[in-house]
């Protein structure tokens, strides 16, 4: 992993700030670090959101979300930032009712042109979870 | 026995005013770094601005029904009083000098930033000790997200401001009902009222007003929020940092106001 690029961490360890929505939460990064307007950070937000189908989550906070859609909200976070390496830690635990990577690597494949590499952190117990999709193979946390 | 049970004590006054100490110095170098990063220009964003004006909102608009009503009937009970008292011992000429000198520039700030404080600061508290024990203050560094910027300075703005101007709204409002008094009750012309004021303003002490009350407002702020980032990661810790920060901030008002009734007239001969 290259350390000029920024990491982008989807992670329990990094939650939704839950006195922003959805939608601000996702369009802080670009109005922090590319000092974009509110509007256009948030037009931005949108468009990910609308990528996703989830655009009628904007206005709604972390707790009123399920596990799925906060996963996505927070990867959608994660790639707001510009030439980013998307980590995912342990997406699993984030999402324990979720039996295989399925829907990971359909989010994944979603947001490609947003970010530059992605890599899946996880347990070695996980591992057939992730061999059931699209032939990518998770790097093992021992 | 006695020899150790002296040397305990000893020991136990030397780690309270080393804790103390360290406290302190760790509160003066904190309050440093927020108040020069006030004065950067690259930590401002419209992410910075946005949370500026929602706090200004919480902290001085969403307050105003019950501060309006908290300094219109203060200023009614004080004036009413003060003016009354005077007329009886015949000293009626200070009733401008008591308005100016007391009112205004003494009470005035003290009342709103005890209102503030009772509200504000506990807010503020509350929501950083929560950010900290949901790790939220966690995310902010994940992603590069200065919290001092982000977080801290912004609400240390809105408290500065907010109590800055409604130090100022009240002292209108003071003003405003001792114009009604002196009219009605007292048979004092507007002019003569007016002339009244004029002649006890002391231009000095209203700056000293305005200075008392941004420093008030800074530390209203800055004490909470630096209690609530000592909050663990248990939520037993929320309590105890809201607790610790309010008890804090109102030994900071004191200290403050205080210092202010020293230092102020020591400037004043100087100057």
């Amino acid at each position: 992993m290259s350390c000029r690029h920024q990491v982008g961490l989807v992670s329990r360890e990094a939650p939704l700030i839950s006195n922003l929505s959805v939608l601000e939460n996702i369009a802080l990064i670009r109005q922090y670090h590319s000092r974009l307007s509110r509007c256009r950070a948030e037009e931005l937000a949108r468009k990910c959101l609308r990528r996703l189908q989830l655009e009628d989550l904007a206005g709604r906070r972390n707790p009123s979300l399920r596990e799925e859609q906060r996963f996505c909200v927070m990867v959608l976070r994660a790639v707001m930032l510009e030439d980013s390496i998307l980590v995912l830690d342990r997406p699993f635990e984030m999402m324990p009712a979720l039996g295989e990577s399925r829907f990971l690597y359909d989010i994944i494949h979603k947001v490609a042109e947003m970010h530059r590499e992605c890599h899946v952190f996880d347990y070695f117990l996980n591992e057939r979870r992730y061999m059931g999709g699209s032939g990518h193979e998770a790097e093992n946390r021992t | 026995m006695i020899y150790s049970g002296m040397l305990n004590v000893l020991e136990s006054i030397g780690k309270k005013g080393l804790q103390s100490t360290r406290s302190l110095r760790d509160a003066t170098s904190f309050s440093y770094r927020i108040f020069a990063r006030l004065f950067e220009r690259r930590a401002y964003n419209s992410a910075v601005s946005m949370v500026l004006i929602n706090q200004i909102y919480f902290t001085a608009v969403q307050i105003l029904p019950l501060f309006l009503t908290v300094a219109v009937c203060l200023s009614i009970a004080f004036v009413g009083i003060i003016g009354e008292y005077l007329l009886r011992i015949g000293l009626f000429s200070f009733f401008g000098r008591l308005l100016m000198g007391f009112m205004v520039t003494e009470i005035a700030p003290f009342v709103t930033v005890l209102l503030i404080a009772l509200r504000s600061s506990s807010a503020i508290n509350a929501e950083i000790a929560v950010m900290k024990v949901n790790n939220e203050l966690n995310t902010l560094a994940v992603f590069r997200i200065d919290i001092i910027n982000y977080l801290f300075l912004p609400r240390v703005i809105s408290g500065i401001v907010s109590v800055v101007l409604l130090t100022c709204l009240f002292a209108l409002i003071v003003l405003t009902c001792g114009l009604i008094y002196a009219g009605f009750f007292f048979n004092m012309s507007a002019g003569d009222y007016i002339a009244a004021l004029l002649e006890s303003t002391n231009f000095f002490d209203l700056i000293a007003m305005l200075v008392k009350s941004a420093v008030f407002g800074f530390f209203i702020v800055m004490i909470p929020i630096r209690y609530g980032i000592r909050a663990t990661n248990e939520l037993t810790s929320i309590p105890v940092a809201v607790l610790n920060g309010m008890v804090n901030v109102f030994i900071a008002i004191v200290i403050i106001e205080v210092l202010s009734l020293v230092i102020t007239p020591m400037i004043a001969k100087l100057i």
